[in-house]
C-alpha cells in the first residue's frame, strides 16, 4: 500500500537543543520587530516573484534558477524566523535566510525541479486544504507575512489574528504562549511545545514551498515523517496503538459518517452524566487513598477508550463502526490505558482540574486540527477511498493528545499530557 | 398440542378483537354523510389547481415508495456486507447494518425530495432544497436514534439464551413504553410562543381540557396538532395558520378541533393502536428473522428492516382508518363547540387553496394516504350538523 512516505523534498532539521534564554525569551515579540519589518518588506517581493515564477514554470516547465533561489531563501528565512517567534529556537535568526544557519533549519531543492503543467495551472487552488491545515498548525508561517500583507479586520478594529493563517493557526501560537511562561520559569523550552511548534513550521514551509513552486511534492502532515531528526518523548502511560497502515476507507460509513454517529453520541453523552458523577467520588477518593478505587478506574478507562473509537470513527482516523462499550482491543485505532490504578500524588491530585488547564488550550488547538483533518479527509476518503497517509497521522496525534488530556483530568495517570506529535518510546534498558 | 395452540390464538385474537373495538369507540353518532357536489363547494380553477398538484405528488409518493422497497429488496440480499466496517460486536453490528439500509434509502429517495420541492415551488407553495438535502442528511441522525434503539432493545432480548426468538414478547411492550415516555417528554422540547386569543378559555372550558396552547413558527404550511399525556398535554398551531387569510372564526374552529382530540383521549388511544400493532408486527419481524438466524445476529437486520418496511406499508390503510376515524370525532367535537359549522366549511375551502390538497382523490390515494377525512368529507360533516343540531 502506497502509504505517501516518501521522503518529502522539503525537510525540516532540529538542532535545537531546548535551552532557552531567559531575557530575549521575555523580550522575543519586540526583539523580532526588525525581522518583522524586514520579513513584510521581503514578503511583498516574494509574492511579486512568485506571480512571475508562475507565468514562468507553466511555459517552461520548470522554475528559473534565480528565482528558485531567492524563494527558498525567503521559506527558509520565514522558518527561521517563525522558529524564533514560537520559541521553537532560541539564537536570534541572521536576515538572510542561509542554509546551516540556524537549529530549525529547512533543507529544499538545491536546483529548480521539473513540474507537471497542469498541477502548476491549478496550484493557487490545489494549495487550498493543505493552507488551511497550516493555518491550524502554524498560523501566519503557512504563508509567512501573509498575514503581515493582509491583516484582517475582526470586530471592526484593524487586527492581527492570533496565528494570522485561515483558520486561526493555534497550535503553534498556543504551544508558543505556553513555552513562554515554561521557558520564563524554567529557562528551558517543554519538548512537548517546542515539538509541536516545529512540526507545524514545517508543514506550514511544506506548503510555502508548493505554493511557491519550489516543489510540486504535495504537503505531507505526517507528524512523524516531519520530526524523523528529532528524539522521541519518553513513554506515556496512555498511547495510540493499532495498524497504522490502515488506510482503506468504505465509501458508504464515509458518506454517512456524521448521522451514523449520532447514536454514539447520545449514548457518549447519557455515560459522560455518570462518568461525572464516578469522576468526583474517584477525586475524593484518591485524595484520600493516594490511588484511585479499581473499579472506578475502570470505569473511568471505558469510558475514555470508548470517547477514543467514537472521535477516530467521527474524525475517519479509522474506518469502522465502534461498539458501544470501550472494550479494549476492540478497535483498530485503540488506546492503552493503564490497566490497574497508579499511585498518584496527592498535591497533583488535589489541584488536578487546574494542572489541566494549559492541557485544555493545547487540547483545543489539536481539536481544531483533528475537525480541520477530517474535514480533508471526508473529501478524499470519498474520492479514493482511502485516508490520505499525513492526515491520518495527524488526526492520530490529536486523538492521542485528547485521550491523554482526558487520562489526566479523571485520575487514570499523574503523567501529564505530552504535546509532543511523536508517540513516546521505552527508554532503553541499563 | 394443536388445539391449545388453536385454542390460545383464538383467545389472543378475541382479547385483540375487544381491545379493538374498545378502542374503536367515540363520541360518533351513527351519521349517513350528505353527498355534495365538489364542483358546487370550490371554484372550479381552485379544483383544477388542487388536482393537478396531487396527481403528479401521488406520483412521487409511489415513485419514492417504489424506489424503497427496491432499494431495500437490493440491500436485504447484500447488506451484510457491511458486516465488515464494523467493529462493534453482533447488536452494534446490527445496528450498523440497520443505519446503513435507512442511509441507503435516503439516498435513493433524495431525487424524489428535490423533485417534490421542486414541484411545491412550481405551484407557488413553499419549499426548501436545502432542507430536502442537507437538512434531511442531518435528520437522519435523529432516525438513526430511534432505530438504534429499537435494534438494540430487540436484539439484546434475542441474545438471552431462555428467550431468544421468543424476544418480540418483552421486546413489545417495552417499545409501547418508549412511545409512552416520548408521548409523554416531547410537547416540552418543542418550544413554542404562549396563543393568546379571545375565544381560548371559552373553548376549553366547552372541551373541559385546560392545556396551553403554543404557536410554533418556521413552517410553511398552515397545520397544527395535539400531543402530550397528562401534565405535558399542549395543543401546538404552525404559524400561517393563525395569519391571513386564516380569520379568527376558523382559527377557533382548528383549535377547537385539537382541544377535541385531547377532550377524547386521541393520544392515549393512538398509544393503545399502537400497542396492538406492535405485537403482531414484532411476532412477524421474529418470524422473518428467523431466516437468517434470528434477530440476535446482525446478518437478520437487512431482511428485518425490509419486512418491517413491507408490514409498515401493509398496515398503513387499517392504520389511516383508525386515524380517520379519530379525526372525524375531533371535528364532530370541533362542531359542537364551536357551533360554528360556516367556520368550518370556509376553513376546509381554504385549506384547498393554501395546500393544494385534492378535495376528493382516488381510492388507492384514500386508503394509502389520507389519515384525514377528505376535505369533501369533512364539509359534508359540517353539512351534516348543521342539519341535525
Amino acid at each position: 500500500m502506497n502509504t505517501g512516505m516518501t521522503e518529502h523534498p522539503v525537510r525540516l532539521v532540529v538542532k535545537d537543543d531546548y535551552r532557552r534564554n531567559r531575557l530575549t525569551v521575555f523580550f522575543r515579540l519586540l526583539l523580532a520587530i526588525p525581522h518583522l519589518i524586514w520579513l513584510f518588506l521581503w514578503t511583498i517581493l516574494a509574492l511579486l516573484v512568485a506571480i512571475v515564477n508562475w507565468f514562468a514554470t507553466l511555459i517552461l516547465g520548470r522554475p528559473p534558477r534565480w528565482i528558485h533561489r531567492l524563494l527558498c531563501a525567503y521559506v527558509r528565512y520565514s522558518v527561521h524566523l517563525g522558529a524564533y517567534l514560537w520559541l521553537v529556537a532560541n539564537p536570534y535568526p541572521g536576515f538572510a535566510g542561509e542554509a546551516g544557519t540556524y537549529p530549525i533549519d529547512v533543507e529544499l531543492p538545491e536546483e529548480p525541479q521539473v513540474q507537471v503543467r497542469w498541477k502548476t495551472l491549478l496550484r493557487l487552488i490545489l494549495v487550498i486544504p493543505a493552507y488551511s491545515i497550516a493555518g491550524v498548525l502554524s498560523g501566519s508561517f503557512s504563508i509567512p507575512g501573509a498575514a503581515l500583507l493582509f491583516p484582517r479586520r475582526r470586530g471592526g478594529s484593524k487586527g492581527y489574528q492570533a496565528g494570522g493563517g485561515p483558520g486561526g493557526g493555534f497550535l503553534g501560537f498556543i504551544c508558543a504562549i505556553l513555552g513562554w511562561f515554561a521557558s520564563l520559569v524554567t529557562g528551558r523550552m517543554p519538548k512537548g511545545f517546542r515539538d509541536a511548534g516545529a512540526y507545524g513550521i514545517g508543514y506550514g514551509a511544506q506548503v510555502t514551498a508548493y505554493a511557491f513552486l519550489l516543489t510540486d511534492v504535495y504537503p505531507s502532515s505526517d507528524p512523524l515523517a516531519m520530526l524523523e531528526t528529532v528524539e522521541p518523548p519518553p513513554a506515556h502511560p496512555v498511547r495510540v496503538v493499532g495498524d497504522a497502515h490502515d488506510l482503506r476507507r468504505s465509501r458508504l460509513t464515509v458518506f454517512f459518517r456524521l448521522p451514523l454517529a449520532i447514536p454514539h453520541y447520545v449514548w457518549m453523552s447519557l455515560w459522560g452524566y455518570v462518568v461525572f458523577v464516578v469522576a468526583v467520588i474517584n477525586w475524593f477518593a484518591t485524595l484520600i487513598l493516594g490511588r484511585p478505587p479499581r473499579w472506578c478506574h475502570r470505569f473511568i478507562s471505558r469510558y475514555v477508550r470508548y470517547q477514543f473509537h467514537v472521535l477516530a470513527f467521527i474524525s475517519i482516523a479509522a474506518n469502522p463502526f465502534p461498539g458501544f462499550t470501550g472494550r479494549p482491543g476492540s478497535y483498530p485505532l485503540d488506546l492503552e490505558l493503564p490497566i490497574e490504578p497508579q499511585r498518584q500524588k496527592r498535591a497533583k491530585t488535589l489541584f488536578r482540574i487546574f494542572l489541566v488547564i494549559p492541557a485544555f488550550f493545547v487540547g483545543f488547538a489539536v481539536e481544531f486540527a483533528l475537525f480541520s483533518a477530517a474535514f480533508f479527509t471526508w473529501f478524499v476518503a470519498l474520492a479514493r477511498g482511502s485516508a490520505p497517509w499525513g492526515l491520518r497521522n495527524l488526526m492520530a496525534y490529536a486523538l492521542r493528545y485528547l485521550a491523554q488530556t482526558n487520562a489526566y483530568l479523571f485520575l487514570l495517570t499523574d503523567a501529564y499530557p505530552h504535546a509532543s506529535p511523536l508517540e513516546g518510546v521505552d527508554a532503553p534498558a541499563e | 398440542m394443536n388445539l391449545r395452540r388453536s385454542a390460545l390464538l383464538l383467545v389472543l385474537a378475541a382479547g385483540w378483537g375487544v381491545a379493538a373495538w374498545l378502542l374503536w369507540r367515540s363520541s360518533l353518532p351513527a351519521y349517513r354523510l350528505p353527498h355534495l357536489s365538489e364542483s358546487a363547494l370550490f371554484p372550479a380553477a381552485v379544483l383544477a389547481a388542487a388536482r393537478h398538484y396531487s396527481s403528479v405528488d401521488r406520483l412521487f409518493w409511489l415513485g419514492a415508495t417504489l424506489t424503497q422497497l427496491a432499494v431495500l429488496g437490493v440491500y436485504s440480499r447484500f447488506g451484510v456486507r457491511w458486516m465488515s466496517e464494523s467493529a462493534a460486536g453482533p447488536v452494534g453490528t446490527g445496528m450498523l447494518l440497520g443505519m446503513i439500509g435507512f442511509a441507503l434509502v435516503w439516498a435513493a429517495e433524495l431525487p424524489f425530495a428535490v423533485l417534490s420541492v421542486w414541484w411545491r415551488r412550481h405551484n407557488g407553495l413553499d419549499g426548501s432544497y436545502a432542507q430536502a438535502t442537507v437538512g434531511n442528511w442531518l435528520l437522519l441522525g435523529s432516525q438513526f436514534v430511534a432505530l438504534c434503539i429499537a435494534l438494540a432493545v430487540a436484539m439484546n432480548l434475542a441474545r438471552v439464551r431462555r428467550i431468544g426468538d421468543r424476544w418480540w414478547l418483552p421486546a413489545a411492550p417495552v417499545f409501547v413504553g418508549i412511545t409512552i415516555l416520548l408521548a409523554f417528554v416531547s410537547p416540552w422540547l418543542l418550544g413554542g410562543t404562549r396563543f393568546d386569543a379571545p375565544y381560548v378559555a371559552k373553548l376549553e372550558r366547552t372541551e373541559r381540557v385546560h392545556v396551553p396552547v403554543r404557536v410554533m413558527s418556521g413552517f410553511a404550511e398552515p397545520n397544527a396538532f395535539a400531543t402530550g399525556l397528562g401534565p405535558s398535554r399542549r395543543v401546538f398551531l404552525w404559524e400561517p395558520i393563525v395569519e391571513a387569510p386564516f380569520t379568527p372564526r376558523e382559527d377557533r374552529f382548528v383549535l377547537a378541533h385539537e382541544l377535541g382530540h385531547l377532550a377524547h383521549n386521541h393520544i392515549w388511544k393512538d398509544i393503545g393502536w399502537y400497542a396492538l400493532f406492535a405485537f403482531p408486527l414484532a411476532y412477524l419481524l421474529a418470524l422473518v428473522a428467523r431466516r437468517r438466524g434470528g434477530m440476535g445476529v446482525p446478518e437478520a437486520v437487512p431482511l428485518v428492516i425490509l419486512a418491517y418496511v413491507v408490514l409498515q406499508l401493509a398496515f398503513l390503510p387499517l392504520r389511516n382508518v383508525v386515524s380517520r376515524h379519530m379525526e372525524a370525532e375531533a371535528d364532530w367535537s370541533a362542531l359542537r363547540a364551536t357551533h360554528d359549522p360556516a367556520a368550518g366549511r370556509a376553513l376546509f375551502r381554504l385549506f384547498a387553496v393554501e395546500t393544494k390538497d385534492d378535495p376528493s382523490p382516488p381510492w388507492w390515494d384514500y386508503v394509502f394516504l389520507e389519515n384525514h377525512p377528505t376535505l369533501l368529507q369533512r364539509i359534508e360533516m359540517t353539512q351534516y350538523w348543521a342539519a341535525n343540531r
